[in-house]
C-alpha cells in the first residue's frame, strides 16, 4: 500500500488512527504492529512471512548480544549475515549470477525472485539495532511486540527515513500524544502528499511522454533530465514528509531526511542534505568502522569508494547504480583533494553541483548503462537531434508553470515565505485553506487517475 | 485559529471517510459512460494472491464520494493554475475538446491494412465490385496544428493507406470538413454538417448527390465522450438528424438480433451515448433496405462509428446499404451473411480507429 492512494487515505489511515487512539497505552504498540503487518501484506501478502522471520531473527540476536558478553560478537556477525544474506538473496542474487555468467561464460539460471517491498529499509534498520546493542549504545529490546512494531512501523516501513532503533527506543517504550503533535503531523503529511501527487507524479508523466516522444530534441532531453531531478526529489522528500508527519501523529519523532539538497554548493554538501538517514547510516556503520579518514591515503581512498559503491548498490542491483555511487565517490575525492574548489564563486559551485547531480540522475534513471550513454550523448548534442521541436515546445508550455513552481519549492523560499506569512492575520486564514486545498486536490488527482508510481519501491 | 484550521481538515477527512465507507455504491458513471466497480468478493485465495487488494483499490477509486466533482476540481487546477495544456490527454481549443492522438502508430495502420487486404483477397478480388476507401480525419486534424498541439503524422497515414490499398479508389474528404463540423464534446462529426462530404463521396462513386435532406433537432442535452474524460465544465450540445421523405420508408435489418429497426433510434438519446441515435450505435452487421431507391445498386460499407451518421446520406441511389463493423464481427465470418458480386464497397475508417486498430477482427 502506498500513502498516496485512496485505500490508504480513506480506509487504512482512519481505521488505524481510530483503533490506536481508542486502545489503552500498553496496547498501542500492538495496534501499530498489527496494522503495519496489514499495511505490508496489502502489497506483499507472501512476504509477510519474510518480514516476521526478520523480526524474530533480529529480536533473538539482539537478546543474545545483550545477554552474552562471550558470544555477542558471534551473534552480531550472525545478524549481519542474516541481514546481508536476505538482501543478497532477494535483491542482489540475479545481479551477481548474471555478472558471474557474463564474466565466466558459465550459464547459471537466475532466481527471478520478486523484490520484497522496503527490504533495504527494514533490513538496514534491523542491522542498526543489533549493531547498536553490540556497541552498548542501547539495551536489547525484550518485548517482541515492541521490537516488531519498530521494524514494521508502517509510516517508514517502505520508504524510510531509515529510523535507527537508538533514535526511537525511548518513544517505543513510552511516548506522549498531544494535539500539537497531531496538528503538526497532519500538516506535514499533507505537505508531503502534495509534493508527491501534485508535483512528483506530474513530472513522472512528463518523463513518460518524453520516453514516447515522436520528435525528440536536445531541449526535450534536458527537460527530461531536470524533470527527473525534480521528480525524484519531490517524490522521495514528499514520502519522507508523509512518514515524519505520520510519526508525529503517533507520537514519534523521526529523523529528517532532506534539507533542500539542490541549494548545495558542493557534492559533499549535497550528500549532507540528500537522503540524510542513508548517508549517516553508511557513515556510522560502514565508513567509520572501516577507519574513516583516520587511515593512510590509500586505505582512505578504498574506504570512500567502498562506501559509495555500496551506496549505489543499495539503490538497485544494476551497474548503473554502482556507477552512480562511484561517480559521487570520485567527485567527493576531488573536492577533498582540491580544496581551492571551495573558493570558486558561489554561483559557479552551485551550477557545478546541479550539473553533476543532473548527470548522475540520468545515469540513475536509465534502464541500462547503454541507455544512460545514449541519453547523455543526446543531451550534449552529439546525437544529431534538432535543438528543439514542436512537440518539445508543447510539453515545455504545458509544464512551464510546474517547472517554475517546483524549482521554487526545491529551495527554502517557500518555507521562508510560509514562516513569514503564517504568524500574520492573513496566514491564520490562508493556512487552513491551504491544507484543505491540499487534501481536496490530492484526492481529486487520485480519484481522477491511478498514475501514482513510487520511485523508491524498488529499493 | 491554527487549531481550527487543522480541525477543519480533520473534519473534512472524517466526513469523506464516512461517505466512502457507508454511502451506497453506484452502478454507472454517466460522465464516463462505464459501469463502476463494485466491492469485490473476499476469498482467502484472492487475498493471498493480492488480487482482492487490486480489486478493492479499483472499487475505492470508482465509488469515491463526489467523484465527478473531484475529477473536475483536479482538471480545473491542472488547466487553470498549473497551466497544463491537456488533461488526461484531452485538450480544449476554441471551445472544442479533442484528444491528443499522437504519435502515428504505423504498426496499427498496417494491422488495419492487413485486415482490409484479407477482406479484399477473400471476398472482393474476383468480383465486379467497385471499391472505394475514405479516411475520416479526426477533429485534431483541423484543431491541433494551428494551436501547436502535437498530432500524428497525417500525411504519412494517408500515404500509408493509399499504398496499402492499391485496389481501392481513395477519396479525399479532408477539404470538405472543418472543426465546426464536429461536436465540441465528442469524437464524432455532426451529421447535419456532412452534406459536402457526402457530395464528394457520391461524385467519386458515381451516384446522385443527397437531395431533400433537412435537419431535425432531436436533443439539446448531448455531452460527448470527451466531456467525461476531460472532466471540465462544458455546455450541452444539440443533436440533429437529417430527415428525408425517402428515409421514412427505409427499414434497417439487424443481422445480430434478426429484427428490423429504424434509421434513427430516438430511444438512444436517453441512453449512455446519445450519438447511438444514428443506426442504433455500435452494431456488427446492418442492412438498410430502401424501397424508393433510384437504382438497383447495392452498397457495402466497412465502417466504424463515424459511418453511422454518414450512411443515411448515401443511400438515395442504393436499393440496400449494408454496414459491416469488423470490430464486432470477425471478417472471417462475413461469407455466412454476405455475398459479394457487383456492389459498390466503401471502406470508411477514422484516423482514430486506424491509429488504434487492435479491435479490428
Amino acid at each position: 500500500m502506498v500513502f498516496s492512494s485512496i485505500p490508504f487515505l480513506y480506509y487504512f489511515l482512519p481505521a488505524v488512527i481510530l483503533c490506536y487512539f481508542l486502545s489503552p497505552k500498553k496496547r498501542k504498540n500492538t495496534v501499530l504492529l498489527l496494522f503495519s503487518l496489514v499495511f505490508y501484506a496489502w502489497g506483499e501478502p507472501k512476504y509477510v512471512i519474510l518480514m516476521v522471520a526478520t523480526i524474530l531473527s533480529f529480536y533473538l540476536c539482539g537478546l543474545a548480544i545483550g545477554k552474552s558478553e562471550k558470544y555477542k560478537r558471534f551473534f552480531l556477525i550472525l545478524s549481519v549475515v542474516i541481514g546481508v544474506g536476505l538482501l543478497g538473496i532477494f535483491k542482489y542474487a540475479d545481479f551477481f549470477i548474471s555478472g558471474f555468467s557474463a564474466a565466466t561464460g558459465i550459464s547459471m539460471p537466475l532466481l527471478r525472485l520478486a523484490l520484497p517491498v522496503g527490504i533495504s529499509f527494514y533490513t538496514f534498520q534491523s542491522l542498526s539495532y543489533t549493531i547498536d546493542v553490540y556497541r552498548g549504545n542501547v539495551p536489547a529490546q525484550r518485548n517482541l511486540v515492541t521490537f516488531g512494531a519498530y521494524v514494521t512501523l508502517f509510516p517508514q516501513l517502505i520508504a524510510g527515513p531509515i529510523v535507527r532503533y537508538v533514535d526511537v527506543a525511548r518513544e517505543l517504550e513510552s511516548r506522549s500524544h498531544s494535539w500539537d503533535g497531531v496538528s503538526e503531523g497532519v500538516r506535514r503529511f499533507l505537505v508531503g502528499l502534495g509534493k508527491k501527487i501534485l508535483i512528483a507524479d506530474q513530472f513522472a508523466l512528463l518523463i513518460q511522454n518524453f520516453r514516447q516522444a515522436q520528435e525528440p530534441s536536445v531541449l526535450f532531453y534536458w527537460m527530461y533530465a531536470i524533470g527527473f531531478m525534480l521528480n525524484i526529489y519531490f517524490d522521495f522528500s514528499g514520502y519522507s514528509d508523509m512518514a515524519i508527519g505520520l510519526g508525529r501523529i503517533f507520537g514519534f519523532h523521526f529523523v529528517e531526511n532532506f534539507n533542500y539538497p539542490y541549494i548545495s554548493r558542493s557534492v559533499t554538501e549535497f550528500w549532507r542534505r540528500w537522503h540524510m538517514s542513508l548517508g549517516s547510516w553508511f557513515r556510522d556503520y560502514v565508513y567509520i568502522p572501516m577507519g574513516g579518514n583516520r587511515v593512510n591515503k590509500l586505505r582512505w581512498t578504498v574506504n570512500i569508494f567502498t562506501v559509495w559503491m555500496f551506496t549505489g548498490l543499495w539503490h538497485g542491483a544494476a551497474w548503473n547504480f554502482v556507477l552512480w555511487g562511484l561517480m559521487f565517490g570520485v567527485l567527493l575525492m576531488i573536492e577533498k583533494i582540491l580544496p581551492f574548489l571551495q573558493k570558486l564563486p558561489a554561483a559557479l559551485r552551485h551550477i557545478y553541483v546541479l550539473l553533476a547531480v543532473c548527470i548522475s540522475f540520468v545515469l540513475f534513471n536509465a534502464e541500462s548503462i547503454a541507455q544512460a550513454g545514449d541519453d547523455l550523448t543526446a543531451m550534449f548534442g552529439f546525437d544529431g537531434l534538432p535543438a528543439v521541436t514542436g512537440e518539445t515546445l508543447y510539453y515545455l508550455r504545458s509544464f512551464a508553470v510546474l517547472f517554475v513552481l517546483s524549482v521554487l519549492g526545491a529551495t527554502p523560499f517557500v518555507k521562508k515565505a510560509a514562516n513569514w506569512l503564517l504568524p500574520t492575520r492573513a496566514g491564520t486564514v490562508l493556512e487552513p485553506l491551504g491544507l484543505i486545498a491540499l487534501l481536496l486536490l490530492c484526492t481529486g488527482y487520485l480519484v481522477d487517475g491511478s498514475f501514482s508510481p513510487f520511485l523508491y519501491f524498488r529499493f | 485559529m491554527k487549531k481550527i484550521g487543522v480541525i477543519t481538515v480533520i473534519f473534512l477527512w472524517v466526513a469523506l471517510t464516512a461517505f466512502a465507507w457507508f454511502a451506497p455504491s453506484k452502478d454507472m458513471s454517466q460522465s464516463e459512460r462505464r459501469p463502476l466497480k463494485q466491492f469485490p468478493e473476499i476469498s482467502v485465495e484472492d487475498v493471498l494472491k493480492g488480487s482482492f487488494m487490486e480489486k478493492f483499490e479499483g472499487y475505492a477509486l470508482d465509488q469515491f464520494p463526489l467523484r465527478d466533482n473531484f475529477r473536475t476540481l483536479k482538471s480545473l487546477f491542472s488547466y487553470k493554475l498549473l497551466g497544463k495544456i491537456d488533461n488526461n490527454g484531452i485538450y480544449i481549443a476554441d471551445g472544442y475538446a479533442a484528444k491528443l492522438e499522437y504519435p502515428l502508430n504505423a504498426a496499427s495502420v498496417n494491422n488495419a491494412l492487413k485486415k482490409f487486404d484479407y477482406i479484399y483477397t477473400t471476398y472482393l478480388q474476383n468480383t465486379d465490385c467497385k471499391i472505394y476507401s475514405v479516411v475520416i480525419p479526426d477533429k485534431g486534424y483541423y484543431l491541433a496544428p494551428p494551436k501547436g498541439y502535437p498530432t500524428m503524422d497525417y500525411s504519412q497515414l494517408f500515404n500509408q493507406m493509399a499504398k496499402g490499398m492499391p485496389w481501392a479508389k481513395q477519396v479525399d474528404i479532408t477539404g470538405s470538413l472543418s472543426v465546426t463540423d464536429y461536436y465540441r464534446t465528442d469524437t464524432h462529426w455532426r451529421q447535419e454538417k456532412l452534406l459536402d462530404t457526402a457530395n464528394i463521396l457520391c461524385d467519386a462513386m458515381g451516384i446522385f448527390r443527397p437531395e431533400g435532406y433537412t435537419p431535425t433537432l432531436v436533443s439539446q442535452e448531448f455531452r460527448g465522450v470527451y466531456y467525461g474524460q476531460a472532466a471540465l465544465p462544458m455546455g450541452e450540445e444539440e443533436i440533429y438528424v437529417m430527415e428525408n421523405p425517402a428515409l421514412a420508408d427505409c427499414r434497417v435489418y439487424n443481422y445480430e438480433t434478426g429484427k428490423y429497426c429504424s434509421i434513427y433510434d430516438l430511444e438512444k438519446l436517453s441512453g449512455n451515448d446519445p450519438y447511438d441515435v444514428y443506426l442504433s450505435g455500435a452494431q456488427a452487421l446492418l442492412r438498410i433496405e430502401n424501397p424508393n431507391a433510384k437504382t438497383e445498386r447495392e452498397l457495402v460499407i466497412f465502417r466504424d462509428s463515424f459511418g453511422s451518421a454518414l450512411a443515411p446520406l448515401l443511400l438515395q441511389d442504393y436499393k440496400t446499404v449494408t454496414l459491416v463493423d469488423i470490430r464486432y464481427v470477425s471478417s472471417q465470418l462475413l461469407s455466412n451473411f454476405l455475398t459479394f458480386q457487383n456492389q459498390d464497397v466503401l471502406f470508411a475508417y477514422s484516423t482514430l480507429i486506424l491509429n488504434n486498430s487492435a479491435t479490428l477482427k
